[in-house]
């Protein structure tokens, strides 16, 4: 067994020796990556913190833009619209990724493998590409208006679009394969001799489910939808094509304050902001994670 | 009998999940039949077919333009984030050294943040700096948003590699140059593949870091995002046809080569597999 594993319970000595040969090369190898992040991710993001803070008028910090934003009566809407959205939108994509990853582990190995090509491809399909599609398919002309004016169902055309609605439709099918692909991959980490045992001791299918598989899948769910509503926080793009400039979120009140405004302080003071609630919320995502059966 | 019951169940799941699976393909199911429309309008189905929108794409220049700069920045940044991810990842799998978990999370954290904030601190960092709108900016800023990736999929690809052949090479006599490219790199090419084209997707793909960034140069998301605001083309669905296929074909090529590298295993079929 510890041939197994040499890195995590090899013997001590070569360990010690690889540590003095090694230590001056890993160092520099890390080191080209490490520059690159420190002078173009790290510091970027310090003279951003010192932007938020700095008074216009006078050479000491300030907090008042961090104020302006949340107390001002034109911003603070936005922000509220910003987390009642992702909450609205982590949610669904809960209820409609949970059920398709448990049908997806529940295929032959062959099909599993079709159904995950069928959830990854639209992942790695431009954000752009599936945004402009809901255009097309939600407009006033759109394929579901059209066919239910056809079916007699509706006379005025349903508006689906540059309201709450489209966006929070738009942003759930962007981020349903980030749903879907972790919660699978829990669910096939869950031992099945667990179930077998419930199963063997007279437990029927639906309390099986309720009280073994949901329990043991349930840290992994909510980590993923902590994940989720990190990713819905920032969105963009979404509600800037199928917002039409009438649902701004967080993201987009940004990109007014950098490009149109011109209030850097603003803009800083939001980005710090958002930054502290997503590494906090990422927190609670790896805490939660580590919870989570191996 | 439960028998009826259960199965009703799984047929209610499975049409459920039917339901799912087609709301997450249908922007791909509409795209691309209306990108072979002869109507200038936005009917779907589309009224007649024609390669018309093909061929506003190839012959405007806005268009090829855009198509250079994008192919050019994204082969430039998957490239010099595939050589420093795989640098740092081989130093982060074999080596100790104080920091090492705090640094990683620092190259992941890229990834994890949403890109507005990184396109904000970059946009006054490099308005101060004077670069704000050059194509060397641009390069430095999706490697470092490709990076993370590069590190993530190295370093699982670098872990599955065994210890043990390293050490045997070099045992046998191989220097440490020889033993990285004959023994440990003809192993790692799959792995290292695969992480450029996922690297090269996400510079194709970025939209919101490269906006704020790239002053006059026009990248195709960036192209797409102007024409969307102001209007609806149909050009546009031809560019996302190729660009689902670029998708389709990328992703089978990434699925292939981890396949190889045997990246896969423990995630697909066998759920055993990783319990060990």
């Amino acid at each position: 067994m510890t041939l197994a594993s040499p890195t995590a319970s090899g013997p001590a000595r070569p360990v010690a020796r690889r540590w003095s040969f090694t230590r001056p090369t890993e160092v520099t190898r890390i080191l080209p990556l490490f520059i690159l992040v420190v002078l173009c991710f790290d510091v970027p993001l310090l003279v951003a913190l010192g932007w938020s803070v700095r008074d216009p008028k006078g050479p000491d910090p300030t907090l008042r833009h961090y104020i302006d934003f949340t107390t001002s009566p034109i911003y603070l809407p936005v922000v509220w619209r910003t987390i009642e959205l992702a909450a609205i939108v982590t949610g669904f994509c809960a209820i409609l990724g949970y059920p398709l990853a448990l049908w997806i582990t529940r295929l032959s190995a062959g099909r599993q493998l079709v159904a995950i090509g069928l959830v990854i491809i639209p992942f790695w399909i431009s954000i752009l590409v599936r945004t402009y599609a809901w255009i097309v398919i939600l407009g006033n002309a759109g394929v579901v208006n059209r066919t239910l004016k056809e079916l007699g169902l509706i006379e005025k055309s349903i508006p689906f679009l540059y309201n709450e609605l489209g966006v929070a439709i738009g942003m759930v099918n962007v981020l349903l394969p980030f749903m879907v692909l972790p919660i699978y991959a829990a669910m096939l980490r869950v031992d099945s001799r667990l179930l077998h045992v419930a199963a063997t001791l007279g437990a029927s299918s639906f309390s099986i489910f309720w009280r073994v598989f949901f329990p043991i899948t349930l840290p992994a769910l909510s980590a993923t939808m902590a994940l989720v509503f990190i990713l819905s926080l920032g969105f963009y793009i979404t509600p800037a094509i199928l917002g039409g400039g009438k649902v701004p979120l967080i993201a987009n009140m940004m990109d007014m304050f950098i490009n149109r405004l011109p209030r850097w302080e603003l803009a800083s003071a939001v980005a710090m902001t958002l930054l502290l609630v997503t590494l906090l919320l990422y927190a609670g995502y790896q805490w939660l994670r580590s919870r989570t059966p191996a | 009998m439960t028998g009826g019951r259960a199965t009703f169940g799984r047929a209610l799941l499975a049409a459920y999940a039917g339901v799912v699976i087609f709301f997450m393909c249908l922007p791909i199911l509409v795209v691309v039949p209306m990108s072979f429309s002869s109507a200038k309008s936005l009917r779907f189905p589309p009224p007649g077919w024609s390669l018309r929108w093909y061929g506003s794409f190839f012959k405007d220049d806005r268009w090829l333009d855009a198509s250079v700069n994008s192919l050019v920045l994204a082969f430039l940044a998957s490239t010099l984030s595939l050589i420093l991810g795989t640098l740092a990842a081989y130093a982060i799998v074999r080596g100790r050294f104080p920091g090492k978990r705090l640094i990683e999370s620092n190259f992941m954290a890229p990834m994890i943040l949403p890109p507005i904030i990184t396109a904000i601190a970059l946009f006054i960092f490099y308005a101060r700096l004077d670069v704000l709108g050059t194509f060397g900016g641009l390069i430095v800023a999706h490697t470092v948003l490709a990076a993370p990736y590069v590190v993530l999929l190295m370093t699982i690809a670098i872990q599955s590699f065994d210890i043990r052949i390293e050490q045997v090479a070099l045992t046998l006599g191989a220097s440490k140059l020889q033993m990285l490219t004959r023994v440990m790199m003809p192993n790692l090419v799959p792995s290292a593949l695969a992480a450029w084209i996922f690297a090269f997707i996400i510079s194709f793909d970025e939209v919101i870091v490269t906006m704020f960034l790239s002053g006059r140069y026009f990248t195709i998301p960036k192209r797409m995002f102007a024409q969307l605001m102001e209007q609806i083309n149909p050009t546009i669905t031809a560019i996302a046809t190729l660009l689902i296929l670029f998708s389709i074909v990328t992703v089978g090529m990434v699925g292939l080569l981890m396949h190889r590298a045997g990246l896969l295993k423990p995630r697909i079929g066998d759920a055993r597999a990783d319990v060990r």
